[in-house]
C-alpha cells in the first residue's frame, strides 16, 4: 500500500482542512499554483503555512515568507560544508 | 495508571499567581519561540515536543475551569513525580508510534486528569475547541522516516510498526527526493465517533552514511590516493551507489581536488540526478618499506630542497 502521488483539489481541501472557498484564497494570494493536481510536497508546504497562522497568528502571506525563508536557512546550514 | 505529574507553572515560566494575561503573554512568546514549523528540519521533532508541552500548559492554565482543577490538587506537586489521578476522572490510551513521535497528542497526565484531547487540539485545525462534537476526525500524524542513499535510488518497502499494533506497509518510490514527504492517507491518527481516521504524512529524510555526505542533492565521497597517484595520475575503480565505475585521477591532483561525477548523486525530481564527488584525500604510508623509503630519499634529492611551510 502505498500513497498517491498527487491530489486532487478536493482532496487536498480534506488534507488542508480547508472547504473550497479557502483553496480558491490560497490561490487568489499566489500561495497555491491552480492545477487540477497538486504534489504532496506542495499539501506538506501549505500544511506549515497554516499550522503557523493557526498557532502564531500570521497572516498567510507572511507564513508563506516565513516557510521559504526557514527553507532556505536549512539549505545554508545543510550546504555548509 | 500512574504518570509523570506536569508542573504547567514551570513549563510557562509563570508563577503560580500569574494573572490570565500574563499566562497568554508567556505562552505566545514561548510559542514564537519554539514553533515546530520556525525549526530547522533536522530539529524539528525535538522541537515539536517542547512546543506540544507549552500548548498542553497553555490548553490548561488559560482555561479557569481546567485551571482550578488543576491547581486543586497541584499544589503539593513536582515535576517529574509519579502522579496518580484522582478517581473518576478517567483514563486513556494515547496512540504513539514506536519509531516517531506522535505530533498531534498531549501526554498521558493531560488525559488522567481532563480527559482525552480534543482531536487537533493545539494544531490550527479547523473546529478545535469546539465544544461536544460527536464525531472528530482523527489527528493528522507527521513523522520522519530515515532513508539509505540506496532506498532513494532504487525505491524501497518498508514495514514501519506502531506501538498500537498496527504495520503499515510503505512503498518508498524509486527516485524519491530527500526531504520530500510520503501521504499514506487515512494512516494517521483513528477518527472519533465514526469520523475518519487522519493522515500520516512521512518526510523522508537520509540517514547518516559511512560513505557519502550529502549535500543538497550533491554526494559527496572520499577517494583516498597513494602520493604517487596523486603526482602521476592514475586510473581507479570507485564504489558508487551505481555500482562500480573507473575514474581518471589527473596528474598533480591536489588533497582536496573534487573529481566530479555528474548525474551519480542523489534523485533531484524528475528523473534528474545530482553529482557525485570523489574528494581526493592523499594518503601517506606510515611505515614504508625499505625500497620506499630510498624513492622518497631520492625524491627529495630530486626535489632540490623544495619544501612546504
Amino acid at each position: 500500500m502505498s500513497a498517491p502521488d498527487r491530489l486532487s483539489r478536493d482532496e487536498l481541501a480534506r488534507a488542508l482542512g480547508l472547504r473550497p472557498s479557502g483553496i480558491e484564497r490560497l490561490i487568489q494570494l499566489g500561495l497555491l499554483d491552480p492545477a487540477p493536481e497538486f504534489e504532496v510536497t506542495t499539501v506538506v508546504r501549505l500544511r506549515r503555512v497554516l499550522r503557523l497562522r493557526g498557532d502564531l497568528g500570521v497572516n498567510l502571506v507572511g507564513a508563506a515568507i516565513i516557510v521559504d525563508l526557514v527553507d532556505r536557512l536549512d539549505r545554508l546550514e545543510r550546504d555548509r560544508p | 495508571m500512574a504518570v509523570k505529574f506536569r508542573d504547567y507553572y514551570e513549563v510557562l515560566g509563570v508563577a503560580r499567581t500569574a494573572s490570565a494575561d500574563e499566562i497568554k503573554r508567556a505562552y505566545r512568546k514561548l510559542a514564537r519561540k519554539l514553533h515546530p514549523d520556525l525549526a530547522p528540519a533536522a530539529e524539528r521533532a525535538e522541537a515539536t515536543k517542547r512546543f506540544q508541552e507549552i500548548n498542553e500548559a497553555n490548553e490548561v492554565l488559560s482555561d479557569p475551569e481546567k485551571r482550578a482543577k488543576y491547581d486543586a490538587l497541584g499544589e503539593n506537586w513536582k515535576n517529574g513525580q509519579e502522579f496518580t489521578p484522582p478517581p473518576g476522572t478517567g483514563g486513556w490510551q494515547r496512540v504513539e508510534f514506536d519509531d516517531f513521535e506522535d505530533l498531534g497528542g498531549f501526554s498521558d497526565f493531560f488525559a488522567s486528569m481532563f480527559g482525552r484531547a480534543a482531536p487537533g487540539a493545539g494544531r490550527g485545525r479547523a473546529g478545535r475547541r469546539g465544544g461536544v462534537r460527536m464525531e472528530m476526525p482523527g489527528n493528522d500524524v507527521e513523522a520522519e522516516l530515515p532513508v539509505t542513499v540506496d532506498e532513494l535510488l532504487q525505491g524501497s518497502k518498508r514495514r514501519i510498526q506502531m506501538s498500537d499494533g498496527r504495520n503499515i506497509d510503505v512503498e518508498i518510490p524509486r527516485g524519491s527526493r530527500e526531504g520530500t514527504a510520503l501521504r499514506l492517507a487515512g494512516q494517521g491518527g483513528p477518527g472519533f465517533g465514526g469520523g475518519p481516521a487522519g493522515d500520516l504524512y512521512l518526510h523522508l529524510r537520509l540517514a547518516p552514511d559511512a560513505r557519502y555526505r550529502a549535500s543538497g542533492d550533491d554526494l559527496d565521497m572520499d577517494l583516498p590516493l597513494q602520493p604517487w597517484q596523486a603526482v602521476l595520475g592514475d586510473q581507479v575503480r570507485i564504489e558508487t551507489p551505481d555500482g562500480a565505475v573507473k575514474l581518471t585521477v589527473p596528474p598533480g591532483t591536489q588533497s582536496g581536488t573534487r573529481l566530479r561525477l555528474r548525474g551519480r548523486g542523489l534523485p533531484r525530481g524528475g528523473g534528474a540526478r545530482g553529482d557525485l564527488h570523489a574528494v581526493a584525500r592523499i594518503v601517506v604510508p606510515e611505515h614504508p618499506s625499505e625500497a620506499e623509503r630510498r624513492a622518497y630519499e631520492a625524491l627529495r634529492q630530486a626535489a632540490d630542497g623544495k619544501a612546504g611551510a
